[in-house]
């Protein structure tokens, strides 16, 4: 059994190999090719450094607010597609839904909303909400699902409501769980949404595309540094916070 | 005070955890559920406030029925009986204070509830019932960092802040260790001296003749004896608990 299964891999592993094309000889035929890229790109052109960092603050602007958008937008979703809170009538058609919209990509979201709203960071918001309220909400429903049932049971029997037993029960033992995730949705929309200007939906990915289509590379790697520092330094004080909140 | 009639749990497929169960008890009455682990003590204690649903059978507490009750007339009959748990199921994260608080749920108005207010008689009787329990001086510590004495005291002020009619205990003592065991039976004691009836489930046959005022011996989810603890015989022992000791 265990021998059919690696067998099994090893084929379906090969195959890919040859339906792609992979073959480290024409990666190292295209390796000089790269170090010419990086030589066009150097010196960075720092005269662009101003323009990039607005768009550096864009981008940041726009995986905030979508991440806190879809934050809230999350928690309901959330509630309904628990196993231990939802009935099974709404639990079922709640996950369903949340699988739908989760299997579509942000960048595919920022399309769509282009097309719907026009060009600029508008878009890129409302393509964050849409894929992190569906994460969130699945990463919510799950950490519900795993909370102690002896609190619940206990504000249960102290007469309290539903909606008391979610608020004085289920709460207070998810929320710290539920602003980890949060801020980890943040590290990750931070890095989506350097891409979203690439298909029109503002924030530095703008600038790096149109530098690389007007042939600037040495501007392009000004955009490049500003996108690696910023994402580091996002994740560095993200992680710092989720550290204290676990 | 708790009137029980016919009362039978059964869990999916077969298995009766509590097989036809009646039981009065009297306003003031200290009764301990006796019985091996396994006996149906949790099942029908949990049965009491419907935190399990009775298959058949019916309970009656303080004057309302619980089984057969809706929603809003079950909440109504849930606040009148506190609940102590073997495992002290504080929100660990919250206040001592904010937990002995949601022994108001059921009495304060709902919305305000939700956002985290509560009238400040019901504070008042809260930091009182936690001076009850001797713990008025760890109101605003978190709940998990107390001992597991502690806690249970916090749980027993939720418990009171119910203004209850009745107090369940399941296995208050079987977390802790004896000396705290002899503090927890105490409180309890103190609490029926007050008038509360109370019923108590315990597998420590020495720590239920102490403060019983009722036995109710449980084996297989049926009652096996039911007396004073001054006619608990080794012959009733062994029926209880099985294989002789």
């Amino acid at each position: 059994m265990r021998q059919a299964a690696a067998f099994v891999a090893l084929v379906v592993l090969g195959w890919t190999v040859w339906d792609t094309g992979a073959d480290p000889v024409r990666l190292a035929h295209g390796l000089p090719w790269i170090a010419d890229f990086v030589r066009r790109m150097l010196p960075p052109d720092l005269a662009v450094l101003p323009a990039t960092l607005l768009g550096a603050v864009k981008t940041v602007e726009i995986a905030l607010l979508g991440t806190a958008v879809a934050a809230a937008l999350a928690l309901p979703l959330g509630f309904v597609s628990a196993r231990n809170v939802a009935p099974p009538a709404v639990f079922y058609p709640a996950r369903t839904v949340l699988n739908l919209f989760r299997s579509v990509d942000t960048l595919v979201y920022a399309l769509i909303f282009v097309a719907a709203v026009g060009l600029g960071p508008f878009p890129g918001v409302l393509a964050v909400v849409a894929y992190t309220t569906t994460s969130l909400a699945k990463l919510y429903s799950e950490a519900i699902e795993g909370i102690e049932p002896g609190p619940v049971d206990a504000i249960t029997a102290t007469g309290a409501s539903r909606l008391q037993v979610l608020r004085y029960g289920v709460l207070p033992q998810v929320l710290p769980l539920f602003l980890s995730y949060v801020l980890y949705r943040l590290e990750t929309n931070i890095r989506a949404a350097t891409v979203l200007g690439f298909v029109g939906a503002g924030g530095i990915g703008f600038y790096l595309q149109t530098y690389l289509r007007m042939i600037d590379y040495p501007a392009a790697s000004t955009a490049l540094l500003v996108t690696v520092v910023m994402v580091m330094v996002i994740d560095g004080l993200s992680s710092k916070l989720r550290a204290q909140l676990v | 005070m708790i009137d029980v009639a016919g009362l039978r749990v059964v869990f999916p497929p077969a298995v009766a955890a509590v097989d036809g169960v009646d039981l009065a008890v009297a306003p003031g009455e200290f009764v301990v559920i006796l019985g091996r682990s396994g006996s149906g003590k949790t099942t029908l204690l949990r049965a009491l406030n419907r935190l399990v649903e009775p298959t058949a059978g019916s309970v009656r507490v303080a004057g309302r029925a619980v089984t057969g009750a809706g929603a809003a007339e079950l909440r109504a009959a849930r606040r009148q009986i506190g609940v102590i748990f073997q495992q002290f199921n504080l929100v660990r994260r919250a206040s001592v204070l904010d937990n002995v608080l949601a022994g108001r749920l059921g009495y304060v108005p709902s919305l305000p509830s939700l956002l985290g207010r509560f009238p400040p008689a019901d504070r008042a009787l809260a930091r009182e019932c936690l001076g009850r329990v001797g713990l008025a001086h760890l109101a605003e510590r978190r709940a998990d960092t107390l001992s597991g004495g502690e806690q249970q005291r916090v749980a027993i002020a939720r418990a009171l802040a119910q203004a209850p009619a009745v107090v369940l205990a399941d296995e208050p003592t079987a977390s802790l260790d004896p000396a705290l065991t002899t503090d927890i039976m105490g409180i309890l004691r103190s609490i029926n001296a007050r008038g509360l009836t109370l019923v108590v489930s315990q597998h420590q046959l020495e720590t239920a003749l102490a403060y019983a005022t009722r036995i109710v011996g449980l084996r297989r989810g049926r009652v096996t004896f039911d007396g004073p603890p001054a006619s608990v015989t080794p012959a009733v022992v062994d029926a209880i608990y099985g294989e002789p000791r």
